[in-house]
């Protein structure tokens, strides 16, 4: 009988490790598709000619906000390439100057500081990512939601137009949502 | 080929127009087809690829995304594709991602397999890979239909109308092309035909092309024109021939008809003439058989005046008288030489072996004991026979011995021979004598009768004795005939039996020496 409890309690011990290790694990999960897609949307995009200062300038991404997607990313962009170049992350801490950055992920924590950061990208070809909501209203080009826990995206095409940054239909097309002004 | 051999040229002209159509028609619908069908299968083969490897492009976002609704929209594009049965996409880790089935149930392939395309049955499956920057997004499953066999069945059916179609569209458009190539044929058949039935040599086959066809006709033509100068040719011959032959047998009919004639003359002539003998020797025998009692009356009473009245006549009128009775005398040797004569023509010949030697032995005891004053010197070859009337050769030999004897009597020194000279089975009987002879000359009136070749007052004679002789002669069969001098003597052959084979005619001299 004693044993029998302690199975049960064993096993209930052991659903409930398995909720919490599967809560997390979705939580990393998430984390690491926002990475993989920040890093695919650089293909979907085209950049003006005057964005590289040289033709082997790398690619970089800056990640305000969110140091598990900037460490993902990390992993996730060594030895591959983005337009033929290579990709360099730079995790960045608020108030961090964004010359030299292509594209910005801006995560949750960092969502209220979107106008300031457009402000002082302005003129500069910079792709801004976010994964807040109505960010696209204020200025966002890209923004990750979480539909039926899949990770999608919206997209609004004004803000990048002005960044002189071209998006492919074929990123479009798979947006859930695209603002086009 | 032996069904064929048969069949008439019309036939067979088909036969390999319809044969070569079909085998033309077959082998251009089997390119056809075949090119089609590689055609179908290469075009269907990129269109799929393409197919893929555009779903692969239009679907790398979705899969770089995650986006499977968008994936599921690009899929069901194929609907507007009825061939495309079902449709998938895998992500990179080999699970469906986004899948599309046209109008049935299909079992998609739980995991990709690597890049290709195979045919499963009416199936074609393409499995692509959708690689975006070296990596690997996904695979494109695509399953379409493959109607290869469909195809192919369709084509059969439409190469056998097309062949159908064409063997009669052939047919049809080398009746008249078969009319052009054998009705010159049949032309020459035709002739032929009408040679071989009528034996007409003269009929000629219509040249109607100038082809093989117008040369065989030509070279039939010369052909018949050969045979009909040869044919006429020995026709002409033939009548020739008949005709000599029927000019021959005329002829021989004719020479037989004469000869048939001339010997009904001969016998008619033969006849009359035997008759005109008959008659007048019988005239002959009776005028002397009736003469002789008129002559045995003067004679009977002359030499009763000489005997009875001699002393009444004077010399003068008894010379007279002897003269009477000598003329008389000659008067009666001449009707008995006459009877004589008349006798060896008339009577049957009783031919026995006969001693010609004792014979003549007889004449010429019966003349020396006539004369007995004569001195003359007779020889007589021993063992002469012949087969021979013994009466009428003993009238010969005292015809002849006696002319011997005659016409010898002027003779220094008279001699008689009488022989034989035998040549085989045949004898030359001969009678020589060294007396008064004759000219050859007169030879031919020799033996006609009362021929005479010396006066009656040198030789005593009536001119009857060597008709008779040759009368007899003849009677045998045999041959008369004479050799002499004036002066030198005379020599009479005769052989008593018939014989073309005649013996060399002796000379005088021969038999005299």
């Amino acid at each position: 009988m004693v044993a029998l409890i302690k199975h049960v309690v064993l096993l209930i011990a052991a659903l409930l490790a398995a909720e919490s290790a599967l809560g997390q694990g979705e939580r990393g999960l998430e984390t690491q598709i926002k990475a993989a897609f920040l890093y695919k949307f650089g293909g979907f995009v085209e950049w003006p000619a005057g964005a590289f200062a040289r033709a082997d300038s790398t690619f970089s991404i800056g990640v305000l906000g969110a140091d598990g997607v900037a460490a993902e990313l990390e992993r996730l962009v060594a030895g591959r390439t983005v337009h033929g170049r290579a990709i360099a992350v730079q995790k960045l801490k608020r108030g961090e100057p964004l010359a030299g950055l292509h594209l910005l992920f801006i995560g949750q924590p960092e969502a209220s500081r979107l106008p300031e950061i457009l402000s002082a990208a302005k003129g500069q070809a910079l792709l801004i990512v976010t994964e807040t909501e109505d960010a696209l209203a204020r200025g966002s080009m890209i923004n990750f939601i979480t539909v039926d826990d899949k990770v999608r995206f919206d997209v609004a095409l004004p803000p990048a137009e002005r960044g002189q940054l071209r998006i492919s239909s074929r990123l479009l097309a798979v947006a859930r949502k695209v603002i086009t002004g | 080929m032996n069904l064929l051999a048969t069949r008439s040229v019309q036939q067979k002209l088909l036969a390999v127009v319809l044969l070569a159509t079909l085998v033309a028609v077959l082998v251009a619908v089997a390119a056809m087809v075949a090119y089609d069908l590689r055609l179908y299968h290469r075009s269907w083969i990129a269109d799929l690829t393409t197919q893929a490897e555009l779903l692969g492009r239009t679907s790398a976002p979705a899969l770089t995304f995650n986006d499977a609704r968008v994936a599921k929209e690009n899929l069901d594009l194929l609907r507007y594709r009825p061939k495309m049965r079902a449709a998938a996409i895998y992500n990179a880790k080999g699970k469906l991602f986004a899948t599309f089935v046209n109008n049935a149930d299909r079992e998609l392939p739980a995991l990709p397999e690597a890049d290709g395309i195979r045919i499963e049955g009416d199936n074609l499956i393409v499995f692509k890979r959708i690689v975006a920057d070296r990596e690997i997004l996904g695979t494109v499953y695509l399953q379409a239909e493959y109607e290869l066999y469909d195809r192919l069945l369709s084509y059969l059916g439409i190469a056998g109308l097309v062949t159908l179609a064409a063997m009669l569209v052939a047919y049809f458009l080398s009746l008249p092309l078969r009319r052009v190539v054998t009705r010159p044929l049949l032309a020459i058949a035709k002739v032929a035909r009408e040679i071989t039935e009528k034996r007409n040599f003269a009929l000629r086959a219509q040249k109607l092309s100038q082809d093989e066809i117008g040369l065989l006709a030509d070279s039939f033509n010369a052909m018949l024109a050969e045979i009909e100068r040869a044919t006429r040719e020995l026709e002409a011959l033939n009548r020739e021939s008949a005709r000599e032959v029927s000019v021959r047998r005329r002829a021989e009919e004719e020479i037989l008809r004469l000869n048939t004639e001339l010997e009904q003359r001969v016998r008619e002539r033969t006849a009359q003439l035997e008759y005109t003998n008959g008659e007048l020797e019988a005239f002959c025998y009776s005028v002397s058989h009736d003469l002789r009692a008129p002559l045995r009356a003067i004679d009977g009473f002359s030499q009763a005046l000489v005997e009875d009245c001699s002393k009444e006549l004077s010399e003068e009128a008894l010379g007279y008288l002897t003269r009477v009775r000598s003329s008389t005398e000659r008067m009666a040797q001449l009707i008995e030489d006459l009877l004589n004569l008349s006798r060896v023509s008339r009577g049957e010949l009783a031919q026995q072996e006969v001693d010609v030697a004792d014979l003549a032995k007889r004449v010429v005891a019966d003349l020396r004991h006539r004369e007995p004053k004569r001195d003359i010197e007779i020889s007589i070859w021993d063992g002469m026979q012949a087969h021979a009337d013994a009466r009428l050769v003993r009238a010969a030999l005292e015809n002849l011995i006696g002319n011997a004897w005659k016409f010898t009597s002027k003779a220094a020194h008279p001699r008689i021979e009488i022989g034989a000279l035998r040549d085989g089975k045949h004898s030359t009987f001969f009678v020589r004598d060294n007396g008064a002879g004759f000219d050859m000359a007169y030879s031919n009136k020799l033996f006609g009768a009362f021929q005479r070749l010396h006066s009656v007052n040198e030789y005593q004679g009536t001119g009857i004795g060597l008709a008779t002789v040759q009368r007899i002669v003849h009677r045998h069969g045999g041959r008369i005939w004479a050799d002499a001098h004036p002066g030198k003597g005379a020599v009479f052959f005769f052989t008593l039996e018939p014989g073309e084979a005649a013996p060399a005619v002796p000379r005088v001299a021969e038999v005299a020496s």
